[in-house]
């Protein structure tokens, strides 16, 4: 028998007080997991977790927020707003089928086109993947639910009110209508409120995609089974672990873009007019610079699901999966590389786009591999054509198609030819369908005995499948054709006479026989199945951790946290269900009654803590509901009450963080089963809190480097940054505010130092000191633009200089908000030397917030002279 | 967070990290010398230098995550099983495996220099 002790890491080991170290034996012996449970023991235990686990009855049902049901309501939202955007579709066709149609008049088709990309790409793709990972991650872990599962149901209300606002505005005609881009000056110049209500309600739903990806990160590398080595994760996990860093550096140069395409909106603050030295061209780069990663955050997880079905199907493990590990995190990478290819045609240097020529031929390679890997491990295996199987092997047909079309856009001489036409919605289509699409219907059918512990009908999913499948090749293969026939996109009629029209006929036909299949989905899915039998356990006989689930669902997710030494444990591991259902696995009861979960360390997942996890609540959805008051009065140039909803918003989430989270718990160590005891409290790099602000600011600094990634661009791309004799800001509030900014950081990193020494009362005088200096070093860096009198409505150079200022600003003040926070919790016993990880967390924030200060400093005191 | 490199995921990543930072500087620094009006010789030139240094760095990672795989000693492939070691090879593989694709990249991404010799 081992020490837990030997499988530690030596310099995480030494970084522990002895108080919380991790004690007893691990990993497990075979005779400590053959113990027979006592079977009254074992139904005492199963009454408690069901008790603690238990869905809130009647209508608090909507509070639950138990990653089965905010995965489902989140999924069948996505998909009731796929259902939607695909109506649009249809409308659009139904107008192009004949030459001078007059269905629809040209500004409804303008709203149309732009909310069904708009729709499609953030109300569907990006939350379905979203969904279906809150749904299934923790089953693929093994672990009871994901580390923040208020989170996830913020994300999910959040997600709700902010696609019903977006949508909705198509049916009063006031929606926006110059293309899922918004490329200014159509949109900035645009009448009505239909650009605003793009920018905010899209930057609203943005803000729920990131707290996804956080809370998908952390699942990943802190909530996997013991034993779960990094290389014996599941390749969803793999994918998801990808995807989630790719929306943390996709997603915020969108929202930085937003932030300055609103503020010329509202404010007449010049970033994209060119005749006040503003240049479109910014907006184009951060456009792209999200939109191009998008596509593979889209495409990856989607064909994740192929890497989960495929093995099996072909009832063997997978071929290759240190290659797909490279294609998922090569491909991550790459994709970065690439969005200039969207703006071949924008006249930039052809050294320049031969560079993101070269990358978009590169990308295709780590893509390939996959797809290579997949084929071979059918090769390889004994194959059953079973049905979710159908649905990948079409993606992979359709998907391979539309690449082959990529490589060609991806020439710049040949995307100069096709540019805006119909031969890049053919080709964009042949992607998302391929990539997403038919993957994730695939996805549906395969997990759906899992989630639902029903089936879906095999003979409706075939005919699902063939009209679906059928029906996109006769819509969108002709439509390369019609592109290099050279029909324009986004035009709502065409003359007769120029040989368009037979194609658009053709197109819009598959069009409605693709529909019939989508339906047909639908209606499998959807219709009741309350006569049906329950399912059996592992109907496809899959050998991941996902089918050890429970038929019917006893709402706990799992019923112990395994210890895993397989990719495959239920193909491999002996006896792994009796272990598992029997409860001889780790926190196999909930005495104290409360929701938990295993925390492992990231690499090697060895048991660290037992989380505390935070059960139904309302706070939740108040808090998403201000949310989006926030966003959507300002649509309106309402600003009071948006306000107002602001600090309820704020007020909401510190609710909801002083009454559920970083505890103190009954007893600082707890029995986790087999022979170990782990700490009920951790703080720090142990803390999935700690790794959730981490990777949460990982993202928000890279809104911040889009912002001074913007000064620069202005500097190389416009000779009149900073112009002539322009007015800089004061070099002496400037400095004044960095001083009082650091003097800030420097004593909230005192206080935890001094805190954790045993000292509160300083610690406490250190929390009074800290929001204090942050106040006036707010105060000093608005001075500094304020004093000498930069105008930013007058020119880009002093707009930017008050961006940037605004937007440290801001951060400044959710930071006061955390110290005042922790110094309550000083004050009220929440946070003490021993219990700290709120102090933990403030004090990473500002870490990052530090840093950003004094770019900003620099950014306008020092740079704009030296230009 | 741990930095050792037989269990570092940032060291598993420290390749295609160099690629990206190839691309970027390669991209800004042509966009910088184009928009100046300097001759595009200069942009070649910086193309070079960098190029030559993101190589030597991708090398020198792929040579690393080459001897933590330890291939040739025990041809252990898979990595599929829980120990230390296998965990350890994994990375080194995977590490392996980014560099080339990475190095790839690079040359991919470098090749435009050789070819275009103006910024027009």
């Amino acid at each position: 028998m081992t020490d837990i002790a030997e499988s530690m890491d030596p310099g995480v080991a030494a970084a522990i007080d002895d108080e919380t170290r991790p004690r007893g034996i691990y990993p497990p012996t075979e005779e400590m997991l053959n113990e027979p449970v006592d079977p009254d023991l074992q139904k005492a235990q199963e009454a408690r977790l069901r008790a603690v686990w238990a869905e809130p009855p009647g209508w608090r049902y909507w509070s639950a927020v138990n990653n089965s049901e905010v995965g489902a309501w989140y999924s069948l939202t996505a998909f009731a707003f796929m259902l939607c955007a695909g109506v649009l579709a249809l409308l659009m066709r139904v107008q192009l089928a004949v030459p001078e149609n007059d269905f629809l008049p040209a500004d409804t088709f303008n709203q149309f086109f732009t909310m069904h990309g708009s729709a499609m790409m953030f109300l569907f793709a990006v939350p379905m993947f979203e969904a279906i990972s809150i749904l299934l991650l923790p089953a693929f872990l093994g672990a009871r639910d994901m580390p923040f599962p208020r989170l996830s149901a913020y994300g999910y209300w959040a997600f709700l009110i902010g696609g019903i606002f977006v949508l909705s505005s198509i049916l009063f005609g006031v929606a926006p209508n110059s293309g899922w881009f918004m490329y200014p000056p159509l949109a900035t110049e645009a009448e009505g409120p239909g650009s605003d209500i793009w920018l905010l309600g899209l930057s609203f739903i943005e803000v729920a995609s990131i707290a996804a990806a956080v809370e998908l990160i952390v699942g990943v590398v802190k909530c996997r089974p013991p034993g779960m080595r990094i290389n014996l994760m599941p390749l969803y996990a793999w994918y998801v672990l990808v995807v989630g860093g790719m929306i943390l550096f996709a997603f915020p140069p969108l929202i930085a873009g937003d932030f300055l395409f609103e503020m010329q909106r509202s404010f007449d603050w010049p970033f994209f007019d060119p005749e006040r030295g503003g240049d479109p061209m910014l907006w184009q780069h951060l456009f792209w610079i999200f939109g191009h990663p998008e596509v593979y955050i889209i495409f990856l997880p989607s064909i994740a699901i192929a890497a989960m079905v495929i093995p099996t199907a072909a009832r063997r493990p997978i071929v290759g999966y240190n290659w797909i590990v490279l294609s998922a995190v090569g491909t991550g990478f790459l994709s970065f590389g690439l969005w200039v290819h969207h703006m071949f045609t924008t006249g930039l240097p052809s050294l320049s786009l031969g560079f993101f020529s070269a990358a978009s031929e590169a990308v295709v390679i780590p893509t390939g591999i996959q797809l290579f890997a997949f084929v071979a491990t059918l090769i390889v295996g004994r194959v059953r054509m079973i049905q979710p199987m159908l649905w990948i092997a079409g993606a992979v047909a359709i998907f391979t198609a539309g690449g082959l079309t990529g490589i060609m856009v991806a020439l710049a001489p040949f995307d100069w030819q096709v540019h805006d036409t119909y031969f890049i919605v053919a080709h964009l289509h042949y992607t998302l369908f391929g990539g997403m699409i038919f993957p994730i219907i695939g996805g549906v059918y395969y997990f759906y005995p899992f989630f639902a512990k029903k089936k879906m009908s095999d003979r409706l999913g075939r005919i699902s499948f063939w009209l679906t499948f059928t029906g996109f090749n006769i819509c969108f293969l002709p439509m390369h054709l019609t592109g290099l026939k050279g029909m324009p996109r986004r035009v709502f009629t065409y003359p007769g006479d120029i040989g368009w029209d037979w194609l658009n006929l053709i197109s819009t036909v598959g069009a409605f026989v693709t529909a019939a299949g989508i339906l047909v989905f639908a209606w499998d899915l959807l219709r009741p199945k309350r006569d049906q039998d329950l399912t059996e356990r592992n109907p496809w006989g899959g050998g991941t951790l996902e089918w050890a689930h429970d038929v019917p669902d006893p709402g706990w997710g799992v019923r112990g946290v395994p210890y895993i030494t397989s990719r495959y444990p239920l193909w491999d591991q002996p006896n792994f269900l009796e272990r598992l259902d029997t409860g001889r696995f780790y926190i196999p009861d909930a005495p104290e009654g409360l929701r938990e979960t295993v925390v492992t360390s990231a690499v090697d997942a060895v048991p660290q803590h037992v989380a505390r996890i935070t059960g139904p609540a309302w706070c939740t959805i108040w808090a998403a509901v201000f949310t989006g008051g926030a966003f959507i009065f300002p649509t309106f140039h309402m600003y009071p009450p948006a306000i107002i909803c602001g600090i309820l918003a704020v007020a909401a989430v510190i609710y909801w963080l002083w009454t559920s989270t970083a505890l103190v718990p009954e007893a600082p160590m707890k029995d986790a089963g087999l022979g170990l005891t782990l700490p009920t409290y951790v703080s720090g790099p142990r803390a999935p809190g700690w790794w959730g602000v981490f990777i949460t600011m990982l993202g928000d600094s890279t809104a911040f480097a889009s912002l001074v990634f913007g000064v620069f661009f202005y500097w190389t791309a416009r000779p009149d940054f900073p112009p002539e004799g322009a007015v800089h800001a004061s070099p002496l509030w400037t400095a004044l505010a960095a001083a009082l900014l650091f003097g800030s950081w420097a004593a909230t990193r005192a206080a935890r130092g001094i805190n954790r020494g045993g000292n509160p009362r300083t610690a406490q005088i250190l929390l009074i000191a800290a929001p204090l200096l942050a106040i006036a070093g707010g105060t000093a860096l608005v001075l500094a633009v304020w004093v000498p009198g930069l105008a930013p409505s007058s020119h880009v150079y002093p707009a930017m200089m008050w961006a940037l200022v605004v937007w440290t600003c801001a951060h400044v003040a959710a930071g006061v908000v955390m110290q005042g926070y922790c110094l309550a919790g000083t004050i009220f016993g929440k946070l003490t030397p021993r219990y700290d990880a709120d102090l933990w967390n403030t004090t990473l924030f500002w870490h990052f917030l530090v840093v950003s200060c004094l770019i900003t400093a620099a950014m306008i005191g020092i740079l704009p002279r030296m230009l | 967070m741990q930095f050792d490199r037989r269990s570092s995921l940032w060291h598993m990543i420290a390749a295609p990290i160099a690629w990206s930072l190839h691309f970027c500087v390669v991209y800004g620094w042509t966009a910088s010398v184009c928009a100046r009006g300097w001759d595009a010789g200069t942009a070649r030139l910086g193309i070079a230098i960098a190029t030559g240094l993101a190589i030597a760095f991708i090398a020198a990672i792929g040579w690393h995550a080459w001897k933590q795989w330890d291939y040739l000693d025990d041809f252990d492939y898979e990595h599929d099983g829980p120990s230390v070691e296998d965990r350890r090879e994994f990375l080194g593989h995977a590490g392996w495996l980014l560099a080339l694709v990475s190095l790839i990249g690079v040359l991919f991404n470098a090749s435009p220099a050789l070819f275009i010799s103006s910024c027009v």
